[in-house]
C-alpha cells in the first residue's frame, strides 16, 4: 500500500467512524468519493443504469448500518467493493437476471462529451470484455481498473486466491488472443505467441 | 494452457508481473527488471503495451450515466424513513413465525425435560431393592415387616395407635416404610413399641443402617 492509498484509507476510516455516529455529511462524502468507481465496477455486471443506482444505494445503506462494526482488517475501499459485489449479485438474482453477457458497446452509449480518442478506447474495451465471463470481467476491472491485489480481489469476491488467480490468468489469455484483432497498434507477432 | 514466449522463462516471469508493475505495486527491482526485459523482447513489449492500453481504458469514467446527486438524494430519504418502513414488508411475518417456532420448541423442550425427569424418578424407584437406601427417605423412617398372618385391620389399627404413616411398600419381601406423623425424633421410641406389637416381625430404623 503506497502513501496515497494509505491516506485515502485513513480518510475513509474516519468517515466510517463519523457515519457510525450518525453523521450524514460523512456518508455523503464517502458516497461521492466512491460513486464513479462503483458505477464503473458494477457496469461489468449489468448495463442498466437504474439497477446500478439501486445497487450503489443498497451498498451504502449497508455501509451506513454496519459502519460501527467495520473490523479494519481490509481497506475501506475493499470492504465497500465487497458489499457492492454481493449486492449486485443479489439484485441480479432477485430479478432472475444473469450478469450481462452481451457486453458489446453500442454506438453512442458513451457520455456525450466523450472525445474521439476515449470513444475509440471504450469501443475497443467493450469488444474485448465481450469475450470474457462476468467473473473474469470483474477480476480484470478490479486488478487493472481499481488496482486491487489478488488478496483484495479474493476478499471482495469471497473466493479463494487461487480461484481469482485462475480467473485473471484465463481472462488475460483470452484478451491476448482477441485484442490484436480489435484494432489499435499491437504488433502482429502477438497472435503467434498466444497458445 | 501453456504460454509460449520467445525467451521462455523470462517471458513467463514478465507475463506474471505485468499487472503489478502497471499498478505500481510491484517492488522497484521487479519494475526495473521488466523494463530491461521489454527492451529486449518485442513480444513482451507488445503484450505490455496492450495491457497498458487496457488499464487506460478501464480507468475511463463509467460509460453508463448514473446521476450521483439523484442517487444520493434517494439514499438520504431512505435513511430518514422510519425504521419499520425501511424493512421489507415480509420481514415481520417471517420474524414472528420464527419467534413462534422458537417458543414452541422451547415449550416442547421443557415438556420433554419434565417427562424425562419423572420417568427417571419412577425408573429409580422401580429398581430400588431392600438393601439400597431410599433416595428420598424421610427423616425418622422405619422399615417394618408385618407377619403374613396380620390382617389389614390389625395393621391399620397399629399404625393409627402409634401415629405412623406408610410412605413406601410393600416391597418384594413385604417390608413397608413408615414415618411418625409428629417429630422424626419419635422414631426411636416407636421402634421398641413396634417390635413388641403382635404381628410385627421386624422393625428397624432406616437411618441407623450402616
Amino acid at each position: 500500500m503506497n502513501e496515497s492509498t494509505r491516506e485515502v484509507d485513513a480518510r475513509d476510516r474516519m468517515l466510517l467512524q463519523r457515519m457510525a455516529a450518525g453523521d450524514h455529511a460523512a456518508l455523503e462524502t464517502l458516497y461521492r468519493a466512491y460513486h464513479g468507481g462503483l458505477c464503473r465496477f458494477l457496469s461489468r455486471l449489468t448495463r442498466r443504469a437504474d439497477l446500478i443506482e439501486e445497487i450503489v444505494n443498497d451498498s451504502f445503506w449497508i455501509a451506513w448500518r454496519k459502519a460501527g462494526s467495520f473490523q479494519g482488517s481490509s481497506r475501506v475501499s475493499t470492504w465497500i467493493m465487497g458489499i457492492a459485489y454481493r449486492c449486485g449479485l443479489k439484485a441480479l438474482r432477485q430479478r432472475g437476471d444473469e450478469p450481462v453477457d452481451d457486453y458489446a458497446m453500442r454506438e453512442g452509449r458513451g457520455p456525450a462529451h466523450d472525445p474521439d480518442e476515449d470513444r475509440e478506447l471504450r469501443d475497443w474495451l467493450g469488444k474485448a470484455m465481450e469475450h470474457l465471463s462476468a467473473d473474469q470481467r470483474v477480476v480484470v476491472e478490479l486488478v487493472y481498473g481499481v488496482g486491487n491485489s489478488l488478496d483484495e480481489v479474493a476478499a471482495i469476491m469471497q473466493a479463494p486466491v487461487g480461484t481469482v488467480k485462475a480467473r485473471l490468468f484465463h481472462a488475460r489469455i483470452k484478451l491476448r488472443n482477441v485484442l490484436p484483432l480489435l484494432g489499435g497498434d499491437p504488433p502482429a507477432q502477438q497472435q503467434e505467441n498466444a497458445s | 494452457m501453456t504460454i509460449e514466449t520467445n525467451s521462455g522463462k523470462d517471458c513467463a516471469h514478465a507475463w506474471e508481473i505485468m499487472p503489478w508493475v502497471l499498478q505500481a505495486t510491484a517492488p522497484h527491482e521487479q519494475g526495473e527488471w521488466l523494463m530491461h526485459h521489454l527492451a529486449q523482447c518485442e513480444s513482451c513489449s507488445a503484450e505490455f503495451a496492450q495491457q497498458s492500453r487496457l488499464r487506460s481504458a478501464l480507468s475511463l469514467a463509467p460509460d453508463i450515466a448514473v446521476d450521483a446527486d439523484a442517487g444520493l438524494k434517494r439514499l438520504m430519504e431512505r435513511l430518514d424513513m422510519p425504521e419499520p418502513k425501511t424493512l421489507p414488508a415480509r420481514a415481520w411475518p417471517r420474524n414472528r413465525l420464527a419467534g413462534a417456532l422458537a417458543v414452541a420448541v422451547l415449550v416442547e423442550a421443557i415438556g420433554i425435560g419434565v417427562l424425562g425427569a419423572r420417568l427417571w424418578s419412577d425408573h429409580t424407584a422401580q429398581y430400588r431393592t431392600l438393601s439400597q437406601p431410599a433416595l428420598f427417605e424421610p427423616a425418622g423412617a422405619i422399615r417394618v415387616v408385618p407377619a403374613t398372618s396380620m390382617t389389614l385391620s390389625e395393621w391399620n389399627r397399629l399404625l393409627h395407635n402409634l401415629d405412623l404413616r406408610v410412605t413406601d411398600g410393600p416391597n418384594a419381601v413385604g417390608a413397608y416404610t413408615v414415618v411418625p406423623e409428629g417429630s422424626p425424633a419419635q422414631a426411636a421410641q416407636l421402634i421398641p413399641e413396634l417390635r413388641a406389637s403382635h404381628g410385627i416381625r421386624l422393625a428397624e430404623p432406616i437411618d441407623d443402617r450402616p
